[in-house]
């Protein structure tokens, strides 16, 4: 089957006076038509500008990424409008992310007017038809941003979103400025939009709770690298990487009747600039070996659908 | 008698448009040696309480009524030398945000010794043996006594935090979301820290969380608020396997979970209300599926459904039982919520 997404060992560097910083290592995985891959990792660990790398608010120093099977890395500018039209992204803070002075209504439609897609009462009514999906009453229409709660103000920004009818979101840490009541609400409405609009998402948090909720596939990153991919139940019920059982582990369940594993990581990440060779996660890693901290591992399918970065996974899950 | 005992207390900011309702009248004991845990989302009255216990409430709040009872002194009639005594030394406080609770221009091991200095009568020989002790302890290697706040990353400087209120040995620890700002994993790693020192110590503590995960792995009561009200307040038990207030019931139903599997949420429809206007009566009741005629008339008293487990509800007995019919509906919430 074709895949709607596919990314081939792509890179992204940024320059710093200090050498280059290593946000996106070699990343490579595909994600199918109306499935979500969440990203899940720790600050710094490169899931943000992977997003951006995504749906090309960053240009990728290496590799390339397929959608729709079409080579789109690098794409020309009439290209560039094109995908915009079929991916959009919903940003993480809902305070920063929308313009101050101007209102709900205008913010909804600025997208359709940027991309000439409707104009008049054509562009009244699908404003206000995106505001009944979303969820906002149409009271709200001349209020500004700062007049709404966080709540509604990722509304607007998942209004922004789905105003070009796109086929794929990139969800950017959509509900971690959100109480968890609220967070709620609107991971329920990404939910239900995808069920009902077959969208496609790639949803990055640091939260694998909620991770877990509302993905298909989850891809772990540390440090820039991908650790593990697979489906979603397989990684909570079977985790392969030495760094997904600390994750894991390191997560307070609201429980009083569940058992962990008893992990505590040591140590902190290791600066991506500059990196050493080796495994990035060597420094914090109980099992490390001498190969470890020479060679970058690459990722292989330990079972169908599930790969896993790591030299020792075999040994360590005795498999 | 309890190590604090806080009886209703109500803290309100006076500002422009009226009284901002931050604290309404809550009561709480925390007991020597035990971790109370302070559950709610933004704007519940968390923090202010906490600054309330320290009387460090920013102008333009105002303590109202009550009392605070700490070692059968009233610390609100206490005079202003006396409590700062108090400050850093019995009662100490870990600020969220370690990115700004630290002064910028100052060594790390100067802001730990400056607390010692304060309260300690020790030559500075023996302050500065203190410091670099309590740095071990906290896991940072001495030699980075004379380092400042910025060469640290936020874990190690959450670390400092609680170094600063523990160097005196306080024997009550407000903790104000410690880990709120950091990754998971150093999570783990600063609450094992805290969880370790206190046993060590026997530091009785206040931890103010809105993780209900937090809460399950390091508290042994919990207090849930909700608009400064506390709405339930038991063992971690009672709260956690017979919850029996319809607000805690839907902040259970909101969490997406590990352990559990479900399709869709059940989140708690509207939002949180207005700290200047609350809803009559019971102040969750716009947001209520139980809410009755009653609700909205008057405020529950505090019920006591078992030992050790207090609940704020005029349907607590129901809100616990999943058969239940709902309250009437055309009680639940004004126009203005329905259509989130």
């Amino acid at each position: 089957m074709e895949h709607l997404l596919e990314a081939k060992e792509l890179s992204k560097y940024y320059t710093t006076p200090n050498g280059p910083l290593h946000a996106v290592e070699q990343v490579s995985f595909t994600v199918d038509e109306k499935t979500t891959l969440g990203v899940v990792g720790e600050s710094g660990c490169g899931k943000s500008t992977l997003g951006r790398v995504l749906v090309g608010l960053l240009d990728a120093t290496g590799g390339d990424f397929f959608f729709e099977g079409e080579n789109v890395t690098h794409p020309d500018k009439k290209k560039r409008k094109e995908l915009r039209r079929k991916m959009q992204i919903i940003f993480q803070d809902p305070y920063s992310s929308l313009d101050p002075r101007m209102c709900v209504s205008d913010l909804i439609a600025e997208p359709l007017k940027a991309l000439k897609l409707a104009r008049g009462a054509t562009l009244e009514k699908k404003v206000q038809e995106l505001m009944d999906t979303v969820g906002l009453a149409r009271r709200f229409a001349y209020s500004y941003p700062h007049e709404l709660d966080g709540g509604r103000r990722q509304r607007i920004g998942i209004a922004r979103a789905l105003s070009v009818d796109p086929k794929f979101i990139v969800c950017d840490e959509p509900v971690s400025a959100l109480d968890v009541s609220i967070q709620a609400q609107v991971l329920n409405l990404l939910k239900e939009l995808q069920i009902e609009k077959g969208l496609t998402y790639v949803f990055i948090t640091h939260n694998l709770s909620v991770v877990k909720h509302i993905s298909h596939d989850i891809l772990v990153m540390y440090c820039g690298c991908m650790v593990e991919k697979c489906p979603s139940k397989e990684l909570f019920a079977q985790p392969l990487h030495p760094y997904t059982k600390g994750l894991l582990a390191a997560i307070p369940i609201p429980s009083l009747h569940v058992k962990k594993p008893d992990i505590v990581l040591s140590g902190e990440v290791t600066s991506p600039v500059n990196p050493k060779p080796g495994c990035r996660f060597a420094a914090r890693c109980p099992y490390v070996s001498d190969l470890c901290k020479q060679e970058m591992p690459k990722p292989q399918e330990l079972a169908p659908g599930h790969f896993v970065a790591c030299h020792r996974a075999k040994e360590i899950n005795s498999l | 008698m309890s190590l604090l005992d806080i009886q209703d207390l109500s803290i309100h900011f006076i500002t422009e448009n009226g009284a901002v309702k931050a604290v309404n009248g809550i009561s709480l004991h925390v007991d020597e040696g035990r971790t109370l845990g302070l559950v709610g989302e933004t704007g519940a009255g968390k923090t202010t309480t906490a600054l309330g216990i320290l009387r460090l409430v920013p102008e333009p709040g105002k303590i109202l009524s009550g009392s605070i009872t700490y070692k059968g002194e009233d610390i609100l009639t206490m005079s202003e030398k006396e409590v700062q005594d108090l400050r850093g030394n019995e009662i100490s406080m870990i600020f969220q945000d370690p990115m700004t609770a630290l002064n910028p221009v100052m060594t790390v091991g100067d802001q730990i010794a400056e607390v010692i200095t304060r309260h300690q009568h020790c030559s500075s020989v023996e302050c500065q043996q203190r410091m670099l002790e309590i740095l071990d302890k906290v896991g940072i290697s001495s030699d980075r006594a004379k380092d400042y706040p910025h060469q640290f990353s936020g874990g190690m400087k959450q670390r400092i935090v609680i170094a600063i209120a523990l160097a005196c040995n306080p024997k009550l620890l407000l903790a104000d979301e410690p880990t709120t700002a950091l990754d998971v994993t150093i999570q783990a790693q600063v609450l094992r820290m805290i969880n370790d020192l206190k046993k060590e110590l026997g530091t009785a503590m206040l931890l103010i969380t809105h993780d209900l995960g937090i809460v399950a792995e390091s508290c042994d009561d919990v207090a849930i608020m909700y608009a400064g009200n506390i709405v339930e307040y038991g063992s971690v038990e009672a709260v956690f396997d017979h919850t029996a207030h319809p607000y805690t019931v839907g902040l259970f139903g909101s969490l997406p979970r590990l352990d559990v599997d479900v399709e869709f949420l059940s989140p708690i429809p509207g939002l949180m209300p207005d700290p200047i206007n609350l809803p009559s009566g019971c102040p969750f009741h716009p947001r209520c599926k139980l809410a009755t005629r009653e609700c909205m008339e008057a405020m529950p008293e505090a019920q006591e459904l078992a030992p050790d487990h207090i609940v704020r509800c005029h349907h607590a007995r129901q809100a616990s039982d999943p058969g239940t019919v709902l309250g009437d509906p055309a009680i639940r919430r004004p126009p203005l919520w329905t259509q989130h």
